[in-house]
């Protein structure tokens, strides 16, 4: 190896190599943390919503009808919608995972205004909820149906019962390690709630919610003009159940169906910024990794260009092709180093400004020795052409006069 | 020791043939220094190119120690260079970015000798021509002359039978050819056999044996009788 002659030749000019050195270290900072943004993001939209996404159905339903009843319009819809075939539950609500809109409070183990609440989605539904979501009752036990009431804005009383997921009952109880089930929490400050079952995941409607995992189901339905039905399918029967479900609610001609869409469909709107910032990344890092691969092909070629005399006295002196060849490799992984660890300090620091400043997740262990694999397999494909090239160069060009 | 019958080297293009070397042919014998002149556009560059391995040739046979170098492939040609000759050129061809212990290094690497020896050789062959105290030396702080000297340290260090040397001292001015010569005939005297194209018959006249090559091929009459001219 000739690591140390070649070390040596860098050095005496430096001013030629230190520009690709830096766009790689720029390269190095910017992907590192590009692909950081990228990962959290898709960890994200990974999560599971607690929902059996793959069956179920949302649409809105709006009543237009001045003083319409809405309670019977409610219970003829649910009992249209539970009777049809292909269709295993539903349910009337307020909102739903992933739907970006609903209602939040805040619970607390204490009464009074003074007492650190914690922050919960709330889903007004019936004792259909669980089975509807498809979520598991990992404790306790379901809301009876007689104990489902109707409530409005005039109505200010909240129920005396709760399901709460897992993530929501444990931050309300970090110390307990016993059942949390018979726990009483407050809301609306002084509003007793007691947590009749606990399941084990239903996300709250916004994604972007720091405690995302926090909801709870509360036993009462509202009965204003905006309905939002939640109608879980048997398997593999959502997408054919659409327009009749669609077809068999429009036949109430006192409301509009608007917004039926599949669980899938509503993730995909609710990642929509997700996933453009992905594509975004994905294509500035692409984008970034190509110029800075051309930038070595320009300056290799360049190079070889340059010392053609010199590769062709190296070849009379003995070199063979591979190790013209792997000189001019060598060279570009030396430069590339210095590049990429500089590159990964810049990045590291970067990520440690964003992490402080825009709250990001700190960078995993293993995307600085990716991203240094990658962009030294970059560096060294771009130098495949030129290091080739120079290889071929005949020896004889040594005796020439130029 | 080496030996061409009737070797031909043609350049080609798609509307050009040139015949650079025709049917020639010539023996070397251990330990000769031999000079090899002619006008300009002779040949005389291309038999060296080939003489080294630098080229191939087109036609005929060519044997360095026995050895029918038609036959190998380029890594064999290569070894060949490497262990078996050592070059001087007339520009020293010294690399520019490395000093003068790295410069000489460079063959030393390709034949791969460990640190240790490779240092001694360069030591010992830098200290023959006079440079020992250069070692860090940059190519463009020493002379034409020390230039040639550590391009000949290097040629030497491997410790090859055969030198072949370009015009060595084409760049150097009368002193310098002078002493590059002094050299070249020591190291002649150990036993290395030496070929030597140049122009200058003066300087041809310190070889044994001087040959004239016209037109492509070795000539008959012009070579001794030139040299004797010069010389008388």
């Amino acid at each position: 190896m000739e690591l140390g002659p070649i070390w040596r030749a860098i050095l005496r000019n430096k001013s030629s190599y230190a520009l690709i050195a830096l766009q790689i270290a720029v390269t190095m900072a910017i992907m590192v943390n590009a692909i950081a943004i990228i990962q959290e993001r898709a960890t994200q939209m990974a999560r599971p919503s607690g929902t059996d996404e793959d069956n179920i159905i949302t649409l809105t339903s709006v009543a237009f009808v001045p003083d319409a009843d809405m309670r019977t319009m409610i219970d003829e819809d649910l009992a249209l919608l539970r009777g049809m075939p292909g269709v295993r539950d539903a349910i009337a609500t307020n909102s739903f995972p992933l739907r970006s809109g609903g209602w939040s409070m805040s619970l607390s183990t204490e009464p009074g205004p003074n007492s650190d609440g914690i922050g919960t989605a709330i889903y007004f539904s019936d004792e259909h909820a669980i089975e509807t979501f498809g979520t598991n009752l990992v404790a306790g036990e379901n809301f009876a149906a007689d104990e489902i009431t109707w409530n409005n804005r005039e109505v200010s009383t909240w129920p005396a019962t709760g399901i709460l997921t897992r993530a929501l009952a444990e931050e309300l109880f970090p110390e307990e390690t016993g059942s949390l089930v018979g726990k009483t929490v407050f809301i609306n400050e002084n509003d007793p709630v007691k947590i009749v079952g606990i399941v084990d995941r239903l996300q709250a409607p916004w994604n972007g919610w720091e405690r995302v995992e926090n909801s709870m189901l509360v036993p009462s339905r509202r009965d204003g003009e905006f309905q939002r039905y939640v109608i879980r399918t048997e398997p593999g029967m959502r997408d054919e159940m659409i327009p009749r479900i669609e077809a068999a609610l429009a036949a109430n001609k006192d409301r509009i169906i608007e917004n039926v869409r599949s669980m899938t469909e509503v993730r995909e709107r609710s990642y929509t910024g997700d996933s453009a910032m992905i594509t975004m990344l994905t294509f500035i890092v692409s984008l970034l990794t190509v110029i800075t691969g051309l930038g070595i092909v320009g300056l290799a070629s360049f190079s070889v260009s340059r010392r053609t005399r010199q590769i062709g006295v190296r070849r009379a002196l003995g070199a063979t092709r591979p190790e013209i060849m792997r000189y001019f490799m060598i060279e570009n992984f030396l430069i590339s180093s210095v590049g990429i660890i500089t590159g990964g300090i810049l990045a590291v620091a970067l990520n440690i400004y964003m992490v402080q400043e825009f709250a990001l997740t700190p960078l995993a262990w293993y995307v600085v020795p990716i991203a240094m694999v990658i962009l030294w397999l970059v560096g060294q494909a771009a130098v495949a052409g030129p290091a080739r090239r120079a290889s071929g160069i005949s020896p004889s060009i040594a005796t020439r006069s130029i | 020791m080496l030996q061409m019958n009737n070797v031909s080297k043609i350049y080609r293009t798609d509307t050009v043939e040139t015949h650079a070397l025709r049917e020639f042919s010539l023996k070397v014998e251990e330990g000769e220094f031999v000079s090899v002149t002619g006008p300009s556009g002779s040949g005389k560059t291309t038999f060296l190119n080939i003489a080294g391995l630098l080229e191939d040739l087109s036609s005929g046979t060519y044997e360095l120690d026995g050895r029918d170098i038609s036959k190998l492939n380029d890594r064999e040609r290569s070894k060949v260079r490497n262990e078996k000759i050592g070059f001087i050129f007339q520009s020293f061809n010294l690399i520019p970015e490395l000093n003068i212990f790295d410069n000489v290094d460079v063959p030393l690497r390709y034949r791969g000798f460990k640190a240790p020896e490779r240092r001694k050789r360069i030591e010992e062959s830098l200290e023959l021509v006079g440079l020992a105290s250069r070692l860090e030396h940059m190519p463009a702080q020493l002379s034409g002359g020390q230039q040639q000297r550590v391009a000949i340290a290097r040629a030497l260090a491997g410790e090859p039978r055969f030198l072949l040397a370009d015009e060595p001292t084409g760049n150097l001015d009368t002193n310098m050819a002078d002493s590059v010569m002094d050299l070249l005939g020591e190291i002649n005297s150990t036993g290395t056999t030496i070929i030597m194209v140049t122009h200058e018959l003066t300087l041809a006249t310190r070889a044994n044996r001087n040959i004239f090559v016209r037109d492509g091929s070795v000539s008959d009459g012009p070579g001794d009788l030139q040299l004797a001219a010069v010389a008388g």
